[in-house]
């Protein structure tokens, strides 16, 4: 037996984990696979597609008003977006007039749709960053009431249907309207509340200031949008610099934050809270000027539904960033091709940068900042 | 407000109180005091001998020994059961929720429904684990915050005759290092999972408790400097007599007035000279009133600081990192399944309330009532007493069935105690968890150096104020 000492030096070892697909922080399927230094992440690989249901190739198989039920899945916390981005680019290609009525109502569930997407993030959000029972739940409270609202209106709490090729599905009665009426009054003053206790909050702060720092080039490469990029220092919101359906009639402003060295999670954080204030305003506007008379769709929803030969791509402003759809038609029951633009998919593959160098604690917050949907990934 | 939910809330923890502190109440006086006098005392009579025999002397002493042990072994593990559903309800309450509300009387049996059904789920071990280890860490989670509560029985009992079992004169001692063996369970439970997540968490509860148990001590030696013992039983006993008397309020520095006021407000003699009695306290007019309020800010803040390690020290948001969900998925516990799992959970309710209760004596006057001792002798309350006593009097006099200081005593320990608990749950329903370096931040910058001031400042300041010690 040697009683010499061989090496001196302490030896350590990376360690690779394996986090989700079944970990309860990581919003549905995602698996990442992370290289660790101690509790220090030094490679970070998302790993998709446990959530593929290929929704491209189904809308290949379906009739084009069968398809427009299944793609609010796309993006299930905002599928009126899904709807209205395969929506506008079939009447581009169809050439046909959505009537005005419409548009003020695609535009008023729309901006209901973003506040409640907006409100499940922040409740989940706050979960990522461990509080784990008390105030997420506020959110859902307020969610809960347009839920019941799009329930009402389209016959289903999620998966809507309501934005057809066209126009809308139907319209809404003058209860309906006073409700959300008195949603929109008392809204304001529930965001104040969330803000209170949020916002300045010292811990918050020590855990969402300062990490997860997303500079605008790194943005533009990764392709990224929404109010993840405009965090970063650039006003890029698809209804002011392209502006579609109404918007140019109403009044609201595009919040951003000039930091092109690159915004944090908290910048993030709050640009989605004044966010939710502006769709607040948008709606309240709509239920003034939405016309009470009128057509709701310009053409017929039936299972004969055509699109003209053709392609076209078109896009909006969905609460993650720019959705698009491409497709292609031929003029017959089904399209050619599908293609989606998501914006999770960008949002998500620049994880891989912004998650080296941060503690295991942090790779939460960092990830939940950005807002990523895993059915909007994989599709 | 949702004031139905605070109502049944309410309804739901009096009603479980008072029927599980009454069994242990009635089976504690059945084992440790009916059934030996009865076998000692009344036998002996019914059988015609003059003096029991030695066998049944030996089994009448082995019955009121074990009956504290026992006591403490049955209602810690009952109360916490309870404790888990006070803490769903409450959080619900927090969260516009409505909790669990269907089993049993408003959801009481919901934890005993959870508890069987971890009882008869399947208890896997992972393939390369340490199996040995892996079995015997939820036992040493649990166990020593069962024994460790032991002196406390007395002190908030009254030191009644029959809970005698553990008065050490360094009883605080005790309790702190018994209280200091799970984190070496927690650890143990990492390692042996044979998981990333669990040996993380098992670690990070290593750095953690060793952070944070250094500002718990000190705290607790802080007060027992003002005490001027270790012993739990002594501490409570100073505190007689009143909020002002408690360790919170200046660990005694306010005792003279307490004892002066009713000179002052004219409720007895007014002819009596109160100088020379301040002066006992007081020695030094100015300086020593001054010291006494900076003796109460000292207190005060030792609570906090007391509360804050302790929440660290049993892992509860927002210190709750080695089982931080969002990171590590359930951290140490990650691998327990069935009972083992469910003694890991119940374990953190028996430290919550073994805390509460630490706090509870050495803060907050044990069982003592918080209203001062001459506002309580003003109002009427013996003839209300005595009807009562004189309305139970047959199974009183001979049985010793209540003895009415100890029945307060815990009375008040417990609503103390769910009070400390009811603020634990607040804290949970509200803050965000820390990050790890900045828990470590936070216990060594900030809450280590507090406490080593407030030690400094307690010294100095006590020289110039009588207090307990």
């Amino acid at each position: 037996m040697s009683t010499e000492i061989k090496s001196t030096e302490l030896k350590t070892d990376e360690m690779i984990i394996n986090m989700g697909p079944q970990h309860p922080a990581t919003h549905g399927v995602l698996r990442m696979l992370l290289t660790l230094d101690g509790e220090f992440v030094k490679h970070a690989e998302p790993v998709i597609g446990h959530l593929h249901r290929a929704q491209e190739w189904q809308g290949q198989n379906r009739t084009w008003f069968q398809y427009q039920a299944l793609i609010d899945r796309v993006d299930y916390l905002s599928g009126m977006f899904t709807s209205w981005a395969m929506a506008r680019s079939c009447e581009v290609l169809d050439e046909c007039e959505v009537p005005e009525r419409a548009e003020y109502l695609r535009v008023m569930v729309s901006e209901m749709n973003r506040i409640s997407s907006h409100l499940l993030w922040l409740g989940t959000y706050l979960i990522d960053l461990g509080a784990m029972f008390g105030f997420p739940f506020y959110p859902f409270r307020e969610r809960e009431k347009l839920l019941d609202l799009f329930e009402e209106i389209a016959g289903q709490r999620m998966m809507f249907n309501y934005i057809r090729i066209g126009g809308v599905q139907r319209a809404p009665n003058d209860a309906w309207l006073k409700r959300l009426k008195a949603f929109t009054e008392e809204f304001e003053d529930r965001v104040d509340e969330y803000e209170a206790i949020v916002t300045e909050n010292p811990i918050f702060l020590k855990r969402t200031k300062e990490i997860g720092i997303l500079p605008l080039s790194l943005a533009k490469q990764y392709g990224v949008t929404g109010p993840s990029i405009r965090a970063s220092g650039t006003d890029m919101d698809l209804r002011k610099t392209k502006p579609y359906s109404v918007y140019p009639k109403l009044e609201f402003d595009v919040h951003w934050l000039d930091k092109p060295e690159g915004g944090d999670t908290w910048d993030r954080y709050i640009l989605r809270i004044r966010e939710m204030r502006e769709s607040n305003k948008i709606i309240k506007q709509c239920l003034d000027m939405l016309p009470t008379e009128g057509e709701l769709s310009g053409k017929k929803q039936n299972a004969g539904l055509r699109v003209k030969a053709g392609e076209a791509f078109s896009s909006v402003e969905s609460p993650r960033g720019i959705l698009g759809c491409y497709v292609i038609s031929d003029g017959k029951d089904k399209a050619i091709r599908f293609r989606w633009r998501n914006p999770s998919f960008c949002n998500l593959s620049v994880l891989s940068e912004l998650l080296v160098g941060s503690p295991i604690a942090d790779i939460m917050a960092i990830f939940g900042s950005v807002d990523v949907i895993l059915p909007d990934v994989d599709r | 407000m949702n004031a139905a939910e605070i109502y049944k809330l309410s309804r739901l923890a009096i009603f479980w109180l008072s029927v599980t502190f009454g069994a242990v109440w009635v089976a504690c006086w059945g084992v440790g005091v009916f059934i030996p006098s009865l076998i000692t005392g009344k036998m002996p009579f019914l059988l015609q001998v003059d003096n029991p025999s030695t066998t049944v002397v030996f089994i009448a002493d082995l019955l009121r020994s074990l009956t504290p042990i026992l006591s403490l072994l049955v209602f810690i593990p009952i109360n916490a059961m309870f404790m888990v559903l006070f803490e769903r309800r409450s959080l619900a309450l927090f969260t516009v929720r409505m909790g669990p509300n269907r089993h049993g009387f408003d959801g009481l049996a919901q934890t005993a429904a959870d508890a069987v059904k971890l009882l008869f789920k399947e208890d896997i071990t992972p393939r390369g684990a340490d199996a040995f280890m892996f079995t015997l860490a939820p036992i040493i989670f649990f166990a020593p915050s069962i024994f460790g509560a032991l002196p406390l029985l007395a002190a908030v009992t009254n030191n009644h005759d029959l809970f005698k079992v553990a008065n050490l004169p360094t009883g605080i001692f005790y309790i702190l290092a018994a209280a200091s063996i799970p984190v070496v369970a927690l650890v143990m439970a990492g390692w042996a999972s044979n998981n990333k997540y669990s040996l993380v968490g098992g670690l990070r509860s290593a750095a953690q408790a060793i952070s944070y148990e250094i500002p718990l001590v000190l705290s607790l030696v802080t007060m027992c400097l003002l005490a001027g013992t270790l012993d739990v039983v002594e501490i409570v006993e100073q505190q007689k007599g009143g909020i002002l008397n408690w360790n919170i309020l200046g660990g005694g520095a306010l005792s003279g007035y307490d004892k002066l006021a009713p000179y002052w407000l004219n409720l007895v003699d007014t002819s009596f000279d109160t100088s020379a009695m301040f002066g006992q306290f007081y020695p030094v007019p100015w300086l020593s009133s001054i010291m006494a309020f900076v003796l109460v800010i000292c207190t005060v803040l030792l609570f906090g600081l007391y509360l804050t390690g302790a929440c660290a020290e049993i892992n509860r948001i927002p210190f709750d990192l080695p089982e931080a969900e969002s990171e590590l998925v359930s951290g140490y516990n990650t691998e327990y399944s069935g009972i083992k799992f469910a003694i890991f959970f119940l374990a953190e309710f028996t430290n919550l309330f073994v805390v509460s209760s630490i706090a509870t004596v050495m803060f907050l006057g044990g069982g003592d009532n918080p209203i001062p001792k001459w506002i309580l002798d003003r109002l009427p309350l013996e003839p209300i007493s005595n009807a009562l006593g004189s309305l139970l009097s047959p199974l009183i006099k001979d049985l010793m069935f209540i003895d009415p200081a100890t029945f307060w005593a815990a009375f008040w320990v417990i609503v103390k105690v769910y009070s400390i608990v009811f603020f634990a749950i607040l804290v949970r329903g509200t803050l965000p968890r820390f990050r790890i370096d900045q828990l470590m931040d936070f216990g060594w910058k900030r809450l280590i150096p507090l406490a080593l001031i407030l030690f400094v400042v307690v010294v100095f300041a006590r020289t110039w104020v009588v207090c307990h010690g």
